[in-house]
């Protein structure tokens, strides 16, 4: 069997994660979680992650959106899938009114908004790393 | 007011200044005077008063055009006038420019005492008002991030939790567990729904969706309107009838949320009905519009709540089935076709049914009537829709 797919999730709620960490654990993936962007963004540093769970809200408006700029700036993780979490659809929507609610802050990104069903959840979760895998192969 | 109240004097009797500045004396008031109206307005514009004495007979510039002019200055300065010939018809007429109060000469100091403290309590007055309705408005503004914060974080974190919770304990829970399980999910979900109402209500930015208005087809909302109360009005037994008429002229707007106005009306509509009856809508061409009606033979609305409706936190009588509503969902409608430049009406027969009617302004054959930044698009985005 292949090794346990690694996840990141970030994201300032506790009780929040403790709700999708369980989910992704069940799953079987291996989940670390980091509590603010700073430590977030030293974790993904420190170790490589097959994906990352991103909230967007957190601390004093979107601190998300700054991880997701650094992210693209950096070579090492720009191709990294995110699945971006959020619990103000309607405000991301209000930035891009009309549009299809999907920010594209890296190569493969996907929204889900809180709180997330585990079918859809674990449906965005795989998919994504499917796409950052295929996105490799081709490349490589 | 911080600090000591402003008082300005405009008299042309020197005397009057004089003992009115005396009488005032040892209060806490800062006091100017001025002998004519033109010296009078100068202070007005450079020391901001909080309530401001004019003398109705002035040489120079009236007092009743001082008053006016304060009042195009700053409307929340008092102003009292003093009027030599304790005539009502001055005094009137003095009131009507906005003057709080008037002081008929010859005075006592106490009389100038009273007055005085009468004109700052008003000024107290108008200044909290103004803090307050500044207030109100931006309660108004940050409240959807404040109800997005406060209240959606924790239900959906505490929602999070009960589905992992719902997931790990599959297996050894009962069906009645379950049960109850499924119902606290279904109830957060309902007030996750809500707080998603009264955000869109309070922060739909209708100048935005107009930057994004297409030419959109009134067949294809109505059609996703209808699709999208199918499921409520089946189990209702409710027979949702529509009939467009041939050739709509497409209207000038954003799909999404005419669809969501759509939705709204029609969800009401199954809401308030009966059991097995019926729901009709209708879409037909008038000149320069398209009109659609939805009609239903439901409870109806009570005379004396139809003109309400239409404005926030109007809570009908519940349905048939005891279904209540926000209160929002006709207030985000109304916002949602007034954006689009159309009207909503609304009849009702209580017992009998309503009928509501949607008004809006349709695209001329040709495209003359596109506004200007649709038409600078190339025609293919313009028909494209989102991606």
């Amino acid at each position: 069997m292949s090794p346990k797919r690694k996840l990141l999730v970030i994201d300032d709620d506790p009780d929040f994660v403790d709700g999708i960490k369980s989910i992704l654990v069940a799953a079987d993936y291996e989940v670390d979680v980091a509590y603010n962007p700073k430590d977030g963004f030293r974790a993904l540093q420190s170790k490589i992650y097959d994906l990352l769970l991103l909230d967007i809200m957190m601390g004093r408006g979107a601190e998300g959106v700054m991880i997701a700029r650094k992210l693209r700036k950096d070579p090492k993780l720009r191709d990294m899938p995110v699945l971006i979490i959020t619990g103000i659809r309607e405000q991301i929507a209000f930035l891009f009114p009309g549009g299809a609610v999907h920010p594209h802050f890296v190569a493969v990104d996907e929204l889900v908004e809180k709180p997330v069903e585990p079918k859809l959840l674990l449906e965005r979760v795989s998919a994504l790393l499917k796409t950052a895998e295929d996105r490799r192969a081709q490349t490589a | 007011m911080e600090g000591p109240a402003k008082v300005l004097i405009i008299d042309d009797e020197e005397v009057v200044l004089d003992s009115c500045t005396q009488i005032l004396k040892g209060g806490d008031y800062e006091i100017a005077t001025a002998l004519e109206g033109a010296a009078g307005l100068a202070l007005v514009q450079s020391i901001h008063p909080d309530l401001v004495f004019v003398d109705l007979k002035m040489p120079g510039i009236s007092g009743i055009e001082v008053l006016q002019k304060i009042h195009e200055t700053d409307p929340a300065i008092v102003t009292i006038v003093i009027t030599g010939y304790a005539t009502v018809a001055s005094a009137v007429e003095a009131m009507k420019q906005g003057a709080y109060d008037f002081l008929p000469k010859p005075f006592t100091p106490d009389e100038f005492r009273l007055i005085t403290q009468r004109g700052l309590d008003k000024r107290r007055l108008v200044l909290e008002t103004m803090a307050l309705r500044q207030e109100k408005e931006m309660l108004r503004e940050h409240f959807a991030a404040i109800v997005s914060h406060e209240l959606k974080s924790p239900l959906a974190s505490v929602q999070q939790n009960l589905y992992a919770f719902a997931q790990e304990t599959e297996s050894v829970l009962t069906d009645s567990h379950k049960a109850r399980l499924e119902r606290m999910k279904s109830s957060i979900d309902t007030l996750l729904k809500l707080i998603h109402t009264w955000l869109r209500a309070y922060s739909t930015d209708v100048e935005g969706i107009q930057q994004n208005f297409k030419p959109v087809s009134l067949a294809s909302v109505i059609a996703q309107a209808v699709e999208s109360t199918q499921p409520h009005a089946i189990r209702k037994d409710i027979d949702i009838t529509t009939s467009i008429e041939d050739g709509l002229a497409p209207v000038m707007g954003d799909e999404g949320t005419l669809v969501e106005s759509l939705v709204n009306i029609l969800g009401n509509a199954v809401k308030y009905s009966r059991l097995g009856s019926k729901v009709v809508v209708k879409a037909e061409a008038e000149p320069g519009a398209a009109v659609i009606s939805i009609a239903d033979a439901g409870v109806g609305i009570a005379k004396e709540d139809l003109p309400f409706i239409f404005e926030g936190f109007h809570v009908g009588k519940p349905g048939p089935g005891a279904e209540k509503g926000s209160g929002l969902g006709l207030a985000i409608t109304r916002r949602i076709v007034e954006a689009h430049g159309g009207s909503i009406t609304a009849q009702s027969e209580l017992g009998k049914g309503s009928t509501f009617v949607i008004r809006l302004p349709t695209v001329e054959a040709g495209g003359r009537d596109l506004p200007a930044p649709a038409a600078d698009r190339p025609r293919e985005s313009q028909q494209g829709g989102s991606e």
